[in-house]
C-alpha cells in the first residue's frame, strides 16, 4: 500500500508540472472534439500526431495521446445522445437509450449521467491501474511464448464472444484480420509475404491505415447514404443536473459498469468498445424493467458510459506491463514508445517509473479535465453538432487524407485505405463486425511469432500449451467462454439482448 | 434450395474466398516447414483453411437456418453491379497499363471512367464511389500537384458525392480547410507536403 501512494506521489509531481498539465490539456479537448464529430476517431487522430511527438519528451507524448482515447469516450456520448449517430464506436450503445432521453426532453441529465458515470469510472480505472500493474508485470515477467500465444487467444476469444452479431462471424473476422496481418516480410526467413510483387506492401499493411478505411470512410458513406434529416436536440439541452429518482436508478450501474469496464479492458482484446456493449447487455438482462430498455432508460446510459470509459483506462494495462496491445489505439501507443526509443514490456515499469506512474496519475487529472469540459462547457460541443453534414465529411476525408498520406508520404497508402474503406462497407453491409478484424490484424504478426517460438521450444510438441500452468489456464478459460456461448440456452440469451440493434 | 439470408450467404462466399486463396497461394508459392521449424506458409495455411471452414458453416446456415431479424442486404445498388464495376475496374487498370499508361496515371484514368459509369447508370452508389475516387484523387495528385490541388480534388469529388452540392459553400469549405491544412499540417507540424505542383515551386 506505502508503496502504491509512494508511486502515486511520483506521479502526480510528473503530471501536475505546468508543461504536462497542458499537453493533458491539449489531448482532452482534442479527444472530445474528434469524439463528438462522427467519423474521425482516436485512431486517425493519434496516427496523425505520431510523427510529431518525437520531439517532445516522453512522458509528455504519452499523457496527451492517452487524454485524445479517454477524452473520445466522453465526447462519444454526446453525439450518441443528441443526434443518435455514435460520435465514437464505443458509445454505439449510448444512442439506444440517450438518444430516447433527449427525445423525451432529458437529453442534460443524460449528458450530465454520461459525463459524472465516465468522470467515476476514470478515477476508479486511475486506481486499479495503479494497484494491479505491478503485480501483473510481476507475472509477465515469468511469461514465454506459450503463455503470450495463450493469452492473445483467450483475448481474441473474448473479444469476439462478447461483441454482438453472429458468433462464426466474427471469428471468422479476427482470422481474416491475423491473415491480413500477415502481409509483408515474414520476419523468420525474410520471405516476402502476399506482397504481389508490389513494394509497398513489403512492410506490410499498417494498421492505422486499415483502421482508418474500415471505420472511418465506412462511416462517411454510410452517414451519406441516409437521406433523412437528423433531428438534434440542441435548444433542448438546459437543466442538466439529473432528479434524485435518476441519481437512485443510475448509481448501481455506473458501479457496474466501471467493474466491467474495468475487466474487460485488462483483457487483450478488450477496450473501449467491447465494454460498452459487455456493461450494456449485463444491464438489460438483470435489470426489473428490461422492457424500459430503448425507450430512454438511464441504466442504459450509465452503464455503458461509465463502462467505456474504465475500459479505455485499464486496456493501458496490458500495454504498460506485456508489451501487447489490446486494440488499435494500444498499438498506436506502443508505436509512440517505440518512437522515443522505449521498448514496451514489464521492464517499462521499473526502468521509467515517471513515465508509468505519470500517465497514470496524468489520467485522474485528465478526467477531471473532462468533466468540466464537457458539464459546463456542452453548449460549445452543441454547437458542433449543428453544423451540417455536407459541410462535416469533407473535413474530415481532409483530416483522415493528410494522416494516412503523412506516415509515409506515400500515394499507396491513401489507395490502400481506399479500398479498406470499400471492403469495410461490404461487411457493414453483411453485419460483419470490423472491430475483431482489426484486432487480428494487430495481433496477427505477434501470434505467428509466439506460436513459432514456442513450438521450437517445446520440439514441436502442441501439448506445451496445456502442460504449462499459466498458458493451460488460458485455454481453458478460452473453452470455457467458447462452450458457454454455443450452448443453445445462453446463445438465445445474448441475441435476445441485442435485438434492438440489429 | 433457396438462400434464407443473403447476409450470411454473401458473407460466407467471401470468407471461403479469402480463406482459399490465402491458403492456397501460401501453398503454392512459400516454404511449408514442420511444426518444430514452421515455415512462412504454415501459419497462413492454417488459418486459411480454417476461415473457408467457418465460412462454409456460414453458407450452410444461410441456406438452412430460419433467418432471425432483417436478412436483406440493404444496398443502394445490386450487389451483381458492384461485382461487376469491381471488375471493369481491375480490367481497365490492367487494359491501360498495356497500352503503356504509367500505374498512377492508368489507375487514376481508371477511377475516373468508373466515376462516369456511376453517374450515367447507378447515382445511388455515388456516396460509396465518390469518397473512394476522392481520396484515390488525394493520394496520386499529392506528388505532382501539390497539397492545394490534391485537397482541392478531394473536396470537390467527395462533396460532389452527397446529397447538396453549392458551389458556393463547397468552395469556402475548401479555402478553409487548405488554410488549415497549410498553416497547422506544413508550417506548424512541418509535415513534407510539397504545397503547389513541383514545376512552380
Amino acid at each position: 500500500m506505502d508503496q502504491i501512494l509512494h508511486n502515486l506521489v511520483i506521479g502526480f509531481g510528473v503530471a501536475v508540472t505546468p508543461i504536462n498539465l497542458f499537453f493533458a490539456l491539449i489531448g482532452c479537448l482534442l479527444g472530445t472534439l474528434i469524439g463528438v464529430l462522427p467519423g474521425i476517431g482516436p485512431v486517425a487522430t493519434i496516427a496523425m500526431l505520431l510523427p510529431i511527438t518525437f520531439n517532445l519528451s516522453p512522458v509528455g507524448a504519452l499523457i496527451m495521446l492517452a487524454g485524445i482515447y479517454y477524452g473520445a469516450q466522453y465526447g462519444g456520448s454526446t453525439t450518441a445522445i443528441l443526434v443518435n449517430i455514435p460520435g465514437e464506436s464505443s458509445s454505439v450503445v449510448t444512442c439506444l437509450d440517450g438518444y430516447q432521453m433527449a427525445r423525451q426532453g432529458r437529453a442534460g441529465p443524460a449528458l450530465a449521467t454520461a459525463a459524472i458515470g465516465s468522470f467515476f469510472a476514470g478515477c476508479v480505472a486511475t486506481v486499479i491501474i495503479a494497484v494491479a500493474a505491478p503485480p501483473l508485470a510481476e507475472v509477465a515477467l515469468k511469461f514465454g511464448p506459450a503463455e503470450y500465444f495463450s493469452l492473445m487467444c483467450f483475448g481474441l476469444i473474448a473479444a469476439t464472444v462478447l461483441a454482438h452479431g453472429s458468433l462464426i462471424k466474427a471469428i471468422a473476422m479476427v482470422i481474416w484480420g491475423l491473415l491480413l496481418g500477415l502481409v509483408g516480410t515474414d520476419v523468420n526467413s525474410g520471405v516476402l509475404r502476399f506482397s504481389f510483387g508490389i513494394p509497398e506492401l513489403s512492410d506490410g499493411i499498417g494498421f492505422v491505415i486499415v483502421a482508418m478505411g474500415m471505420f472511418g470512410t465506412t462511416e462517411i458513406i454510410a452517414n451519406m447514404e441516409m437521406k433523412e434529416a437528423r433531428e438534434i436536440f440542441t435548444s433542448k439541452v438546459k437543466n442538466l443536473w439529473p432528479t434524485k429518482q435518476d441519481f437512485k436508478d443510475a448509481w448501481a450501474s455506473v458501479l457496474r459498469g466501471t467493474a466491467l469496464g474495468s475487466a474487460l479492458g485488462i483483457l487483450p482484446g478488450g477496450g473501449a468498445l467491447l465494454a460498452s456493449f459487455g456493461a450494456y447487455s449485463l444491464e438489460k438482462k438483470i435489470s426489473k424493467h428490461p422492457e424500459k430498455f430503448g425507450k430512454g432508460a438511464i441504466e442504459g446510459v450509465a452503464a455503458p458510459e461509465s463502462a467505456n470509459n474504465a475500459g479505455a483506462q485499464t486496456s493501458f494495462i496490458p500495454m504498460l506491463t506485456l508489451g501487447i496491445p489490446s486494440n488499435a489505439v494500444m498499438a498506436l501507443m506502443i508505436g509512440a514508445l517505440m518512437i522515443q526509443g522505449i521498448a514496451p514490456g514489464p521492464q517499462v515499469m521499473n526502468e521509467k517509473p515517471e513515465l508509468f506512474w505519470g500517465l497514470i496519475a496524468s489520467m485522474w487529472v485528465g478526467n477531471l479535465m473532462l468533466v468540466i469540459l464537457n458539464l459546463p462547457l456542452i453548449g460549445m460541443w452543441v454547437k458542433l453538432l449543428t453544423v451540417p453534414y455536407r459541410y462535416l465529411f469533407p473535413s474530415i476525408l481532409v483530416f483522415m487524407a493528410i494522416g494516412v498520406y503523412s506516415l509515409s508520404n506515400n500515394a499507396f497508402d491513401v489507395l490502400i485505405m481506399g479500398v479498406f474503406g470499400v471492403l469495410g462497407y461490404i461487411c457493414a453491409k453483411l453485419e460483419c463486425e470490423p472491430a475483431p478484424m482489426i484486432l487480428g490484424f494487430i495481433l496477427g504478426p505477434l501470434m505467428e511469432e509466439n506460436l513459432r517460438r514456442a513450438m521450437l521450444l517445446s520440439r514441436g510438441d502442441p501439448t506445451v500449451f496445456v502442460t504449462k500452468p499459466i498458458s493451460a489456464g488460458f485455454m481453458i478459460a478460452s473453452v470455457i467462454l467458447l462452450i458457454t456461448v454455443a450452448l443453445p440456452a445462453i446463445r438465445k440469451k445474448r441475441e435476445e439482448v441485442f435485438v434492438e440493434e440489429g | 434450395m433457396k438462400i434464407k439470408s443473403q447476409k450470411d450467404f454473401w458473407s460466407g462466399l467471401m470468407f471461403i474466398g479469402s480463406g482459399l486463396f490465402f491458403a492456397f497461394w501460401a501453398m503454392a508459392f512459400y516454404q511449408m516447414g514442420t511444426a518444430v521449424r514452421m515455415g512462412p506458409a504454415y501459419f497462413p495455411t492454417m488459418l486459411g483453411f480454417l476461415l473457408a471452414v467457418l465460412g462454409a458453416i456460414v453458407l450452410l446456415q444461410s441456406l438452412t437456418a430460419e433467418p432471425e431479424g432483417d436478412q436483406v442486404v440493404h444496398t443502394p445498388f445490386n450487389i451483381i453491379d458492384f461485382v461487376i464495376a469491381i471488375a471493369v475496374y481491375a480490367v481497365l487498370i490492367i487494359l491501360s497499363q498495356r497500352i503503356g499508361f504509367a500505374p498512377e496515371w492508368s489507375l487514376l484514368a481508371a477511377t475516373l471512367i468508373v466515376v462516369l459509369l456511376t453517374v450515367l447508370f447507378r447515382p445511388d452508389a455515388k456516396p460509396l464511389v465518390f469518397v473512394t475516387a476522392a481520396t484515390i484523387a488525394y493520394g496520386y495528385f499529392m506528388k505532382p500537384l501539390g497539397l492545394v490541388i490534391a485537397t482541392a480534388a478531394l473536396v470537390y469529388i467527395s462533396a460532389l458525392g452527397g446529397h447538396e452540392f453549392k458551389w458556393k459553400e463547397v468552395t469556402i469549405l475548401f479555402v478553409i480547410l487548405i488554410l488549415f491544412s497549410v498553416l497547422v499540417f506544413v508550417k506548424g507540424l512541418t509535415l513534407p507536403f510539397p504545397i503547389w505542383p513541383e514545376y512552380f515551386g
